[in-house]
Parts: structure tokens; C-alpha cells; sequence
């Protein structure tokens, strides 16, 4: 069935036919609509389930860590200060192992005060132990969401499922959409350890530096397994909804001499940029991450390790170094023919054209700079 | 009334000799049963509950990030009545440090939802697991690592805070009275939405005074009524026990925090708790 849904209603719109148990979340531009509307469904009893209306972010992913350790499947939405005040407890989640789907609406970090679209807020929390999707597309979100919760049970971490404020938060489209009963086979109730006074364990414990050394090294083993439980996911999602996915999208063929390399809306800019390009016969594809966390290193070393240029477009940046997934492909896959620009900070317009431009600059060694 | 023989909390875990949190989580598990899962944030008890593999509290134990526990409390209740487990008494367990200051956002958070939680503050007046610093709970004049002249405000009146998010049930609980305090968890647990037991601990290495001396300084917070024992039952304040006002510097000889203090210091002291319980004696008497 299609629906005309903006990001945040496919955001809400997957949660209500996830069997959640626990929301818990603190208003947010550009995230609120989801969460509005997400009270409105339990209001009217379309969905069952506990929702702390909390004090803070912090408290709701605090909030969220209780539930999910008690044995809840839980979810929460944010952006940007909401994101960046959960950062410690972020950590807590991932390091507890705990499968928390959380929804991040991408915007701008103040000051200046600005909501709209830039990914700074959730690529900054990229060392927090969370998968992390970047989403196109309405379609993507709704899909991403439901496919969170699969990865997040079956690998124990929990999982971030980031959209671009307003471009995607509040564009509506056509989303094919799935019910509760489409969903349920990928998403069985877990058996995972909790909180069980007939089994009376301390979650979290002081670790000496053995110990404690054991279990980080444990979580980034476990956190590249990811890839083949996504793999595992995308294919039984495919067959309840016919859309193929996978942590790594090229567009139109993995054949080309250039790349450009991007991820959430951007990629749509992009995308029409490489058509574009490709019309003036210039030999380009578009590389899209999907999944940032864990890094898809292979999926990328086999798309990008043979091109005679990667240009790489930020909507984010790290002051004092540049793009961070520019740096990420640099420095992840080992090459050195790799390019970045940074632009659309705070939501500014980043055209195809100005994406063309900025290719053909790097294309002709002739880059102005860092900035669109 | 007689306190439950099933000893919950195990013995030999981590506290210091004379560590009136150690008594406090066993008196409080006495009550409360086994039935219990607990939320502990950064403090003491982080440590006294033992390292990977230990668990001296002898239920489950979350250990949480400081100022988080009433938030995650509260969403392990969520959980609890989502599964039909809304019988298990959901306790978070804090410090001063984790209550009166850091944590205080989400405490307020929780009571004012009046989420179904108890909550513990176990107060020994300073950030006594990172070396005694001075915490809002630290009274006045108490000698600290960042008070070294001793502290010029006075300890925040937490009871207060709480009372004003209008909770069904709040008291104040001293070791020195086990009978009263075990009472009045035993009250805590049968009653729906947010409760909140203050419960002052005597520490022999933050407060300065020998390890056998624990309850005999815990009695004398009482007696002197530097800590009063009440409670606030649906907004109606009810005392527990009329002090003898026994002189204060029977309880401050006994510590090395107050060594500093001057006679005027102590006359301010003296004056100050009349004045507390002016104000206190005005709510019971309503």
C-alpha cells in the first residue's frame, strides 16, 4: 500500500508496526512531528505501548537504556543538542549492548542558532558504538527503521537512523508502506539477557583494566559482524517488500573511471549531478552510504580502489580537518586520490550544478578550495 | 516491628569498614525483598557492589551513567508493566552527589511524571567515592577537599524540592533507627507513583571519626536535630521522631570535618537548626 508520508510520518509510521514497547523522547525541531505523532497512535490505541515523556534527551535515552535492559523493544527521536547532550549515554547504549533504534532528524549545531540540515550532529557520534543508516528518501527511512530493529536485535547494538532535517524530515512523497503483520517475522521476540530478579546479575560493573580491555575489544568484534547480520536483514526484508538493499549503493553501474561519493539527500543532488556528467560523456558513478557505522570498508575497497579520482560531498564538517566522510574514505580505504568538498552547512542549497562544477574543478586539478 | 530475617545484600563486598551505605542497602533489601532490580549510578556504591562477575547487592543491578538513575528507573518500570512485571519494585540507588546535584534534572523528571520508582539517596555529605569534595549536600562549615576552609552554604533542602513536585511519599530514614527506616520502606513499596527516602550514611573517611562510630553518629544527626526524621505523606508532613536536642557539639566533637569550627561557628549551627525546625514544626503542626 502507498502513503504520502514525510520522513518524520515514515519515521512514525515504522515504529507503529514494530511492536514497540517503550518510547521515550524530548521535543526537538525539525524531529517533533514524530513523536507527535507517535503519541497520537497510542492515544488512539493503535499502538500499545509506554511513552516517558521526559525532561531532557539525556533522560530519554537514559529512559530508553532502562526499558531496553528490562527487555523492551525501545525507540527515541532527536537532532542535533538533543543528539549532542545524549552523547555520553549514547556510549552507555552501545557499551551496555543494548538494541535502541533511535531516529535522528540531521540539523545544524549552534551557535549560530540554525534548524536545518547538516549531518555534523550524528557523523560527530560516530565513535559511540551505534550503527548508523543515512537515509535518501522517505521510502528509505520507513525501510531503514524496521531493518534497524532486525540489525540492532540480532547484533546487540543499538542503531541510528539519521534523515535530513526538513529536505527529508518534512518533504512528503509516495512510501510503500508495510503492516504489522508484514513485518513480524523480521522482528521475533528476542531472548536477550535483562534484568530478572530470579537471576540476580550486576549489568555494567566496575572492570579493571583486563576486563575491561576484553569487552571493548569483544564490541568492536561483534560490531563488525554487523555486516553480514545487515546482509541477513536486507535479504528477509526483501522478501516482504520486494526493495533490495544493501550498506553500499552505486548508481548506474560500478563500471566507471570517477566517482563521486555521498550519503542522505545529498546523494539525491548528487545522483542527478552523475546524470549530468554522464550526459556530457564524462565516465562518473555515484557512490551512496547507506550504512556509515560499522564503516562498510570491503563494499567500498571494491567500488572505489580502481577510480582515477573519488570526489567526496560533505553536508558536515570537522573544523580543522574538513569533511568527515571525505576523511572517512580517505583515510578508511587507504587512498590518496581522494577529494573532498564541504557545503550546505545549516541547511544552505547545494544545486547538481554546483556539484557538477566542483567535480569537473577536481577532475581538472583546478580546486578552489575546501567550500562549494 | 521486626526486621526480615532473609539477609539479600552479601557479605564482604567493597565498602569501607564502618560504611553506613553497606548497612543502609541491607536494611533497605530487608523490606523490600527480592522482588527488586536497582539502578546505581557513579558513587560509593559503584564500588562497594564489586567488580565484573560480583554482585553484593544480592538483586539485579543496572549500572548507570551519574545523573541518569530516576530516567532509567523509569524506563525500566515502563518496561516492567509493558511485560506484566509491574510487581517488581524498581529502586534507583544514589549518592549525594547523583541526587542533589547532577542528577537532580532527571529526579525531578521522574517525580514530577510520578513514574512508579522509588527513589534512595544515600547522603554522606560529600563526593566521598572521588575523595571527599564538597558537594550541595554538604552541610555548613564541614571541612572538604574543596572546602578546606570549610563550606559557607548550607545543605539544600532536597526534601523540600520533592515535596513541591506534590509525590505521594517521601521520608527521611536514619540507621540509627532500623525499625523506622525499614517501616518506612516497607511504606515506600506499597504505594503507586514516586517515592523518594532520604536516608543520611555516616562515612568514617569522609566525615573524619572512628569506623566504630557509625551508628552512634547517625543517632546523634538525629538527636541533635541536625537530621530530622519525617515524613510527607500526599503533601501532609508527619515527624517520626521528636528530638531530644541533645547540644551539637556532642555530634561535631565526634568528627574531623567540624575540627575547625569556632564557637561562633557552632552558636550559627545551634541557631540554624531552630530555625529548621521553627519551620518544620509549622508543617507538622498543619
Amino acid at each position: 500500500m502507498k502513503k504520502v508520508l514525510g520522513g518524520n510520518d515514515a519515521v512514525s509510521q515504522a515504529v507503529s508496526v514494530c511492536d514497540v514497547e517503550v518510547i521515550s523522547a524530548y521535543p526537538i525541531t525539525p524531529q517533533t512531528s514524530i513523536i507527535e505523532k507517535i503519541a497520537d497512535l497510542i492515544y488512539a490505541k493503535q499502538m500499545n505501548a509506554q511513552f516517558i515523556k521526559v525532561e531532557s534527551e539525556h533522560s530519554a535515552m537514559a529512559a530508553c537504556i532502562g526499558a531496553s535492559i528490562a527487555g523492551s523493544r525501545t525507540f527515541t527521536a532527536t537532532s542535533s543538542q538533543g543528539l549532542l547532550l545524549m552523547h555520553e549515554v549514547l556510549h552507555w547504549a552501545s557499551g551496555a549492548r543494548l538494541p535502541i533504534v533511535l531516529a535522528n532528524a540531521n540539523r545544524a549545531i549552534a551557535p549560530g542558532w540554525n534548524i536545518w540540515a547538516e549531518a555534523t550532529d550524528s557523523l560527530s557520534q560516530r565513535d559511540t558504538g551505534w550503527i548508523q543508516f543515512y537515509a535518501a528518501n522517505s521510502q528509505e527511512v520507513f525501510d531503514f527503521i524496521i531493518m534497524s530493529f532486525a540489525v540492532a536485535e540480532r547484533s546487540l547494538f543499538p542503531a541510528m537512523v539519521c534523515l535530513d532535517g526538513f529536505l527529508l524530515t518534512h518533504t512528503k512523497e509516495p512510501v510503500e508502506i508495510l503492516d504489522h503483520d508484514a513485518v513480524k517475522p523480521l522482528l521475533p521476540k528476542s531472548n536477550r539477557d535483562t534484568l530478572d530478579p530470579k537471576n540476580p546479575k550486576a549489568y555494567g560493573a566496575l572492570a579493571f583494566p583486563k576486563d575491561y580491555y576484553a569487552i571493548k575489544k569483544q564490541q568492536h568484534l561483534d560490531m563488525l559482524k554487523v555486516f553480514d547480520i545487515f546482509d541477513n536483514v536486507a535479504l528477509e526484508f526483501k522478501k516482504i517488500s520486494n526493495r533490495d538493499y544493501r550498506a553500499v549503493d552505486v548508481y548506474p553501474t560500478h563500471i566507471s573511471d570517477y566517482s563521486i561519493v555521498a550519503l542522505g539527500t545529498l546523494s539525491q543532488t548528487a545522483r542527478l549531478a552523475v546524470d549530468n556528467l554522464r550526459k556530457e560523456g564524462i565516465d562518473v558513478n555515484l557512490v551512496k552510504i547507506n550504512m556509515f557505522r560499522p564503516f562498510p570498508v570491503k563494499q567500498l575497497k571494491e567500488l572505489l580502489s580502481d577510480k582515477k579520482l573519488i570526489v567526496v560531498f560533505d553536508r558536515d564538517i570537522s573544523h580543522g580537518k574538513g569533511g568527515i566522510v571525505k576523511d572517512e574514505i580517505a583515510g578508511g580505504l587507504d587512498l590518496c586520490n581522494v577529494v573532498g568538498f564541504v557545503g550546505g552547512l545549516g541547511g544552505d542549497t547545494i544545486t547538481e550544478s554546483d556539484i557538477v562544477s566542483c567535480f569537473l574543478d577536481a577532475k581538472n586539478g583546478q580546486i578552489k578550495g575546501l567550500f562549494l | 516491628m521486626k526486621l526480615a530475617k532473609d539477609e539479600i545484600a552479601l557479605p564482604n563486598n567493597l565498602a569501607c569498614p564502618g560504611c553506613g551505605a553497606s548497612l543502609a542497602m541491607r536494611l533497605a533489601l530487608k523490606a523490600l525483598g527480592r522482588d527488586t532490580v536497582i539502578v546505581i549510578p557513579a558513587c560509593c556504591w559503584t564500588i562497594i557492589n564489586g567488580p565484573v562477575g560480583k554482585n553484593y547487592a544480592g538483586v539485579p543491578v543496572f549500572h548507570t551513567a551519574f545523573e541518569t538513575t530516576a530516567a532509567v528507573a523509569s524506563g525500566i518500570k515502563a518496561s516492567f508493566k509493558m511485560q506484566g512485571k509491574d510487581h517488581i519494585n524498581v529502586v534507583g540507588w544514589a549518592g549525594d552527589g547523583g541526587t542533589f546535584d547532577i542528577g537532580l534534572q532527571a529526579l525531578s523528571g521522574a517525580a514530577e511524571r510520578n513514574d512508579d520508582i522509588l527513589y534512595v539517596c544515600y547522603d554522606n555529605e560529600a563526593y566521598m567515592n572521588t575523595g571527599i569534595q564538597r558537594s550541595s549536600a554538604t552541610p555548613y562549615f564541614a571541612q572538604t577537599t574543596t572546602t578546606p576552609e570549610g563550606k559557607n552554604r548550607p545543605k539544600k533542602d532536597l526534601m523540600g524540592i520533592l515535596a513541591a513536585h506534590f509525590v505521594p511519599y517521601i521520608a527521611s530514614a536514619s540507621l540509627a533507627y532500623p525499625q523506622d527506616f525499614a517501616k518506612k520502606f516497607e511504606k515506600a513499596k506499597s504505594i503507586k507513583g514516586f517515592k523518594f527516602i532520604h536516608i543520611f550514611v555516616p562515612c568514617p573517611p569522609g566525615q573524619k571519626f572512628q569506623e566504630d562510630k557509625t551508628i552512634e553518629v547517625a543517632k546523634l544527626a538525629v538527636e541533635t536535630g541536625v537530621f530530622p526524621l519525617y515524613e510527607i505523606i500526599d503533601g501532609k508532613y508527619v515527624l517520626s521522631k521528636k528530638p531530644k536536642f541533645v547540644d551539637i557539639t556532642e555530634y561535631l566533637k565526634l568528627q574531623g570535618r567540624y575540627k575547625n569550627l569556632t564557637e561562633e561557628n557552632i552558636e550559627f549551627l545551634r541557631q540554624a537548626i531552630k530555625t529548621r525546625w521553627e519551620y518544620l514544626n509549622k508543617r507538622f503542626n498543619e
